[in-house]
């Protein structure tokens, strides 16, 4: 007697379905599990027979063999539970075969369903197969949000088997949890001064530039940072999912969210941690947990050179390959990369009251800390200066929401303007090589953020002033 | 040219040797030029910003049509010479050890760029004299004499900086010095001489003024060249608006305008006019 339910695997930033096989033979009882399941889903057998019985049903006394296809795929997690037992259930004639859904949920022994980390990607299996699935009622909300999803919540395996003797179409699906409005994070209008600083980071969210922020302790550097996700347009449903995946991914609940990540790894961070890793199947990294946000790296200089090369590839590509004995994942990585540092070992280079003690040997080897390569893709270097108390009693910076709509304009204007240089522009770069003011690789950069400028000021033309303020702001560090 | 030996009675003996009172003969690479040279001095464990301003002079002494005048040594020293090449000025380094002997190591691309640059290297040793410590205070009479005007940047309360200045008092040669925080230890020499009668400097173009009084007129007027109007000591960006009263982009208009004609250089958070 054969069976066969769809369950899901999250393979890299994807969702792949996976066939959850059952056979039930004749002989005696055993139970076998193949298709490379980690000790999570091994354990599934245990969990599945105790949550069949509790349920007050049958578990067959018999040879139970049951294949995750595709088999070569290397599975992880406890989603499959719910799968297994029904697969189980309906191979030996207890239940209908429920072929038709995609079925994910963790089993307690007692038969209670819970969501495990996959069940987001049963909804966008769902949406995408135009299935409906079977997912734990305390995730069910969140898993309807995925547009074109068709979802059903159950609350414990005994519900899972009435709902299928039924028939699905007696239910009605669940609705979509109400999305939480994005920008509620904190608000720039907090921040005080800091025009040099706004200015960049108004620019980096418009263009998608690289920033980094410099200045002396306590200069508000991470405030600023923190309010960068704030004012990027809100995610689209699809990047909201592809988000979502990769927290799916991670073992993290997201649930879908339309504000953009923000993440902020210590300076401690291994490179695993940084760009992914995992032992057997593929873990996503926090520049992939960055993607569609920001990812903020405080202390640059801190952080390990090697480490900080890692990310050379998600600056480049815009995705991270994470290779690991069971599984090669390509996750998505693209994110705003935020770097914050002192200027020097002291903090006071630059610093209008306190002169800086470092010597100027001291001070080069720190900046030589952050690699060069690195420091190319960065386009926007800015510094962050003490807010002066005459400027702490000032008027309050324009908020986020305001600042929020200009990028969003830029963005919707980039789309379909064509785009010019005016011929003083480009002989300004042309100058600015020559001598020697920027490298070949700046001057590129430097043209792009006059670009970015130019949308600001909704002009197809880049202009002069445009270039020389990009390239004001591209300061070295 | 390469290297010889000058001795008092040669017409290439530098004229303010004559001051002191065992005018040594003295080994040279490079050469000399007929023109006045003004000494930048200071302290080896200086700070960045004596270093900014070393710099500063060394290339306002150059546009001034002088020579820059200094030892070589890490920190102050280095950097007046770096300024003085920057802007193609005649520079000449007086040396503790042999003039074949770059001390310390890491300016040996200073010293090349001294003899290449039509400056000169000097040194009342011979060729292969090792760099001994106890050599350093006798070429400060040196680096004295063959000026006509002494500048001290930055100078510990002892020191050879110090040392420079009070020999060129002796001989009369009028001193300079860039006052400071009055707890900063790479001040306090500095303050102690402006206590004991120094003059002090409130910046490049203040320091050229007052030379060209001793000097003559410069070659080119320096403060003609203030166009990037910004504090010689070099100002942060993001304090730019304020200093000329415009918005933050406007500011950073002007600044990318000014990097691209060459008038003022960026380093890290910091704008020098060039």
């Amino acid at each position: 007697m054969y069976a066969a339910t769809t369950s899901v695997a999250l393979v890299g930033g994807d969702v792949r379905p996976v066939e959850v096989q059952v056979h039930v033979g004749r002989q005696q009882d055993t139970f076998k599990l193949s298709g490379l399941p980690d000790t999570a889903v091994r354990e599934a057998k245990d969990r599945v027979r105790a949550a069949v019985a509790s349920s007050g049903m049958r578990f067959p006394n018999r040879t139970v063999t049951v294949n995750l296809a595709p088999a070569d795929l290397p599975k992880g997690g406890t989603d499959y539970d719910l799968a297994i037992a029904l697969g189980v259930l309906a191979a030996s004639g207890e239940i209908p075969n429920p072929n038709g859904a995609v079925v994910v949920g963790e089993l307690a022994l007692d038969g209670t369903v819970r969501s495990g980390s996959a069940t987001l990607g049963a909804g966008v299996l769902s949406a995408r197969t135009k299935r409906p699935c079977l997912v734990a009622n305390d995730s069910a909300a969140d898993t309807a949000a995925v547009p074109g999803s068709t979802v059903y919540g159950v609350g414990s395996l005994a519900e899972a088997v009435e709902v299928l003797r039924l028939g699905l179409g007696q239910r009605d699906a669940v609705s979509p949890r109400p999305t939480p409005r994005p920008g509620n994070g904190p608000d720039l209008s907090d921040i005080k001064g800091q025009a040099l600083a706004r200015r960049a980071i108004e620019i980096a969210a418009a263009g998608g530039h690289h920033l980094l922020l410099h200045g002396p302790p306590g200069g508000g550097k991470t405030m600023l940072a923190r309010r960068l996700p704030g004012i990027l347009p809100r995610l689209t449903d699809h990047e909201a999912v592809e988000v979502a995946l990769i927290y799916a991914a991670a073992g993290l609940r997201r649930g879908l969210d339309f504000s953009r990540p923000f993440r902020s790894p210590h300076h401690t961070a291994s490179r695993a941690a940084l760009v992914g890793g995992g032992s057997g199947v593929a873990v996503p990294g926090e520049a992939s947990l960055a993607h569609r946000g920001v990812l903020f790296l405080d202390e640059l200089a801190e952080f390990p050179r090697g480490n900080l090369d890692t990310l050379r590839q998600p600056l480049e590509d815009g995705f991270v390959t994470v290779a690991r004995r069971g599984s090669t994942a390509r996750f998505p990585s693209s994110f705003h990369l935020v770097g914050a540092s002192n200027p020097c070992p002291c903090g006071f280079y630059g610093d209008r009251r306190k002169p800086c003690e470092c010597r100027p040997a001291v001070l080069a080897r720190y900046r030589q800390r952050v690699s060069g390569p690195l420091l190319d893709r960065i386009d926007l270097v800015v510094k962050v200066g003490r807010v002066e108390a005459s400027e702490v009693a000032g008027p309050s910076g324009e908020s986020s929401r305001v600042i929020r709509q200009r990028v969003e304009h830029a963005a919707e204007f980039r789309r379909d303007r064509p785009s010019e240089t005016e011929p003083r522009a480009r002989q300004m770069v042309l100058d600015a090589l020559d001598s020697a003011v920027v490298t070949a690789r700046g001057a590129d950069r430097v043209t792009s953020v006059a670009r970015t400028i130019a949308d600001l000021a909704l002009e197809t033309r880049v202009e002069e002033d445009h270039m020389a303020e990009a390239m004001a702001l591209r300061g070295e560090w | 040219m390469g290297h010889r030996l000058i001795d008092r009675p040669s017409p290439e003996y530098p004229v303010g040797l004559g001051d002191l009172e065992d005018p040594p003969s003295i080994f040279v690479d490079g050469e000399f030029r007929e023109i006045p040279g003004v000494a930048v001095v200071g302290t080896r464990r200086c700070t960045r910003y004596g270093i900014d301003l070393a710099e500063a002079f060394g290339a306002a002494i150059a546009r001034s049509g002088w020579t820059t005048v200094s030892g070589l040594a890490r920190g102050i020293d280095a950097a007046a010479h770096r300024g003085c090449l920057r802007d193609g000025g005649h520079a000449v380094a007086v040396l503790g050890s042999g003039i074949d002997v770059c001390y310390p190591k890491e300016n040996q691309s200073i010293f090349d760029g001294i003899v290449s640059g039509g400056g000169a290297v000097v040194s009342e040793y011979p060729p292969g004299t090792p760099p001994d410590r106890w050599r350093f205070p006798a070429r400060n009479r040196i680096i004295a004499a063959m000026s006509s005007a002494v500048v001290v940047v930055e100078a510990a309360r002892t020191g050879g900086a110090l040392i420079t200045a009070r020999l060129a008092a002796e001989i009369g040669r009028p001193v300079f010095v860039v006052p400071g925080d009055v707890d900063r230890p790479a001040s306090e020499g500095c303050n102690l001489l402006i206590r004991d009668g120094a003059y002090p400097v409130l910046g490049a173009a203040d320091l050229i003024e007052e030379l060209s009084l001793i000097l003559g007129p410069p070659e080119r007027d320096v403060a003609e060249e203030k166009e990037a109007s910004m504090p010689t000591g070099g100002i942060s960006l993001d304090d730019l608006p304020e200093f000329w009263s415009v918005t933050m982009t406007e500011a950073l208009v002007r600044v990318g305008k000014l990097q691209v004609e060459g008038k003022v250089r960026r380093e890290g958070e910091m704008i020098f006019p060039v």
